[in-house]
């Protein structure tokens, strides 16, 4: 392999992990709130307004039945106004987080939903407001399930990502698409998915070892 | 007074006296409640008044009535029990209590304070001057016996330099000081719920709601958890209000009791009287698997409404306080010549009064039974003809 190849292999793997963390990010800053509200907005919860939870919970659903690669397209005119470009691993941010943000909602609503009721009574007894209940008890009782749903969602933002090569985003998938496919170098189509991989590899691992340790459940005197 | 007090409730409701800030929770032993009580005004804390709830039902269905003209007082520094089987009610009318349910009827008042309607707001203010308790414990798994702990501290807006010195003095009270770094998963039923004891108690509430604290916890350790509560009742003055569907609870350490069947109140009073002198059925029930005596199967079913030629007739006898520990059965046999058939028998005690009862057969013809019946009216002791045998 030629070190122009390998170049490109490292600048796709860099222009991965940006998008991937760029679009993890925003879209945990986005989902964590969205996911709250969900798992507490339902009639007789906590911050109950069950027509906003209804509207929103609409407004996920539709997000995350259309196909990426037809969303990616569909929102170029958001994309432009947001990063003033569509084109690009800049611009190939905005589709991944807009891909993101619901998916990881759904993934804190259930993890928040787990939490034992009896906490957020107690809480109550003790005279929290909605909010302290949220951060102080929610959030932190939900962490470890939390830390597990956003380890499964940066691992689809990895496969994901592979398809902004579509709006020229870059990365690997883009590059094992036209060098191992178009221009028949197998030898690159399989760095790219090796390099994926250990990738994925290394999230699902860091992602299952933090929650286990923030996890004080399983725990045995 | 500690600094914490500025964290406690507003006046209007649960204030935090200063007598009780400082000698709460010392080193040294804190008064006995009777040596506080010439200066103290004995007021009722918590009364509900003709309290409902009702539940709306869901699609489709009926609405339910959990609670139904409910009457109920507590009086500052008391224990009050609320006793009944599982969908009595009891777990909702704890709950009025702190506003954690809303009475659909009637009017809820603490420390003479209607708060029947006060909004969500008024309530949480309220809350932080009453503690509470779970079966279930209702620990934090993610926060560490210490946080745990601190957690209604922080909730009160206490700054941190408020928080450890209060937790290690909680700690210490509940006998857990060795285990402030440890997380309840850790712990035992019994250490989890003295650590939601200390938590209950973290904001120097005047009340504690104990809602069947006991329940998932083994005898031995419902013994030692009962005891605590008895001496956070005396040596802290805080009053308390349980439920359970357990006598033993009621008979441990209660000085009042009611008894909730089907979202009423059915019978309610002195603990000694209530159990010793059952008058409803649901009480009696409850009452006879501990302090009544049930008769051995084949006498219960050999009983008889009338009496038989060469029968004898069954007695119970309810031997209170001062007379619980006399010779009563040898005296009638040398007084009155008459020998008595013990058929059942036990000594028991209800809170620190003991209490007996002694089933006896006693014939029926002739002048045998009307002497023991003098003999043991003379004696001040209470009878029951339960029947009689062949």
């Amino acid at each position: 392999m030629s070190p122009e190849i390998i170049r490109l292999i490292a600048q796709a793997t860099l222009d991965t992990l940006a998008m991937v963390a760029a679009a993890a990010g925003l879209g945990t800053l986005l989902g964590l709130p969205i996911g709250v509200f969900l798992a507490t907005s339902r009639t007789g919860e906590l911050l109950a307004a069950p027509r906003l939870n209804l509207g929103l919970g609409m407004l996920v659903n539709v997000t995350r039945s259309t196909p990426f690669i037809i969303l990616v397209v569909a929102i170029i005119p958001f994309t432009r106004l947001i990063a003033g470009t569509s084109i690009g691993t800049g611009a190939a941010i905005v589709p991944l987080t807009v891909a993101a943000t619901p998916f990881i909602a759904r993934l804190v609503e259930g993890a928040i939903r787990e939490v034992d009721h009896g906490l957020v009574e107690a809480a109550r007894a003790m005279g929290a407001t909605p909010l302290a209940i949220v951060r102080k008890v929610l959030i932190p009782e939900a962490l470890p399930a939390i830390v597990l749903g956003l380890t499964l969602a940066i691992v689809s933002l990895l496969g994901f990502s592979a398809m902004v090569g579509a709006v020229g985003g870059g990365g690997l998938g883009d590059l094992g698409i036209r060098y191992g496919y178009q221009r028949f170098m197998p030898d690159v189509m399989l760095v790219v998915v090796a390099v994926l991989v250990i990738l994925v590899q290394a999230v699902q691992t860091v992602g299952d070892r933090l929650a286990r340790r923030l996890n004080k459940r399983l725990r045995t005197a | 007074m500690s600094a914490l007090a500025s964290t406690a409730p507003p006046a209007h409701l649960f204030s935090v006296t200063p007598d009780r800030a400082v000698s709460a929770l010392s080193a040294s032993p804190a008064p006995a409640i009777s040596d506080r009580a010439p200066t103290r005004k004995i007021r009722t804390l918590v009364a509900l008044e003709g309290v409902g709830k009702v539940f709306a039902g869901r699609r489709g269905q009926s609405p339910v009535a959990a609670l139904e003209d409910i009457d109920l007082n507590v009086a500052d520094g008391e224990i009050l029990g609320v006793i009944g089987r599982s969908g009595a009610g009891k777990s909702t009318l704890i709950r009025l209590v702190n506003g954690l349910e809303q009475a659909t009827s009637g009017r809820v008042l603490l420390d003479g304070v209607d708060v029947t309607a006060q909004p969500e707001s008024a309530w949480r203010q309220a809350r932080r001057g009453i503690g509470m308790i779970f079966q279930h414990f209702n620990l934090l798994s993610s926060r560490t016996v210490f946080d745990n702990v601190a957690l209604p501290l922080e909730i009160a807006g206490a700054s941190r330099g408020e928080v450890a010195p209060r937790v290690k003095e909680l700690l210490a009270l509940v006998d857990l000081s060795d285990k402030a770094g440890r997380y309840p998963a850790e712990l035992s039923g019994g250490q989890k719920q003295r650590v939601g004891i200390a938590r209950a108690l973290a904001t120097r509430p005047r009340l504690l709601l104990c809602d069947e604290a006991t329940s998932a916890l083994d005898p031995e350790t419902t013994r030692s958890i009962l005891a605590l509560l008895a001496r956070v009742n005396r040596e802290l003055g805080v009053t308390i209000l349980l439920i359970t569907h357990e006598i033993p609870v009621i008979k441990e350490i209660c000085h009042q009791v009611a008894v909730i069947e089907g979202g009423r109140i059915v019978e309610q009073g002195d603990v000694f009287e209530v159990l010793t002198r059952p008058a409803h059925p649901a009480t009696r029930a409850l009452v006879s698997s501990v302090v009544g005596v049930e008769l051995p199967k084949s006498v219960a079913d050999s009983l008889l409404p009338m009496p038989v030629p060469g029968g004898r007739t069954v007695l119970r006898i309810s031997f209170t306080s001062e007379n619980a520990t006399a010779p009563v059965v040898s005296r009638i046999s040398t007084v009155v010549g008459v020998d008595l058939n013990i058929l059942a028998g036990r000594i028991d005690s209800i809170g620190e009064r003991p209490f007996g009862v002694l089933v006896v057969a006693v014939p029926s013809h002739g002048p045998a039974l009307a002497a023991v019946q003098a003999s043991l009216r003379s004696l001040a002791l209470e009878t029951e003809q339960l029947g009689h045998v062949a």
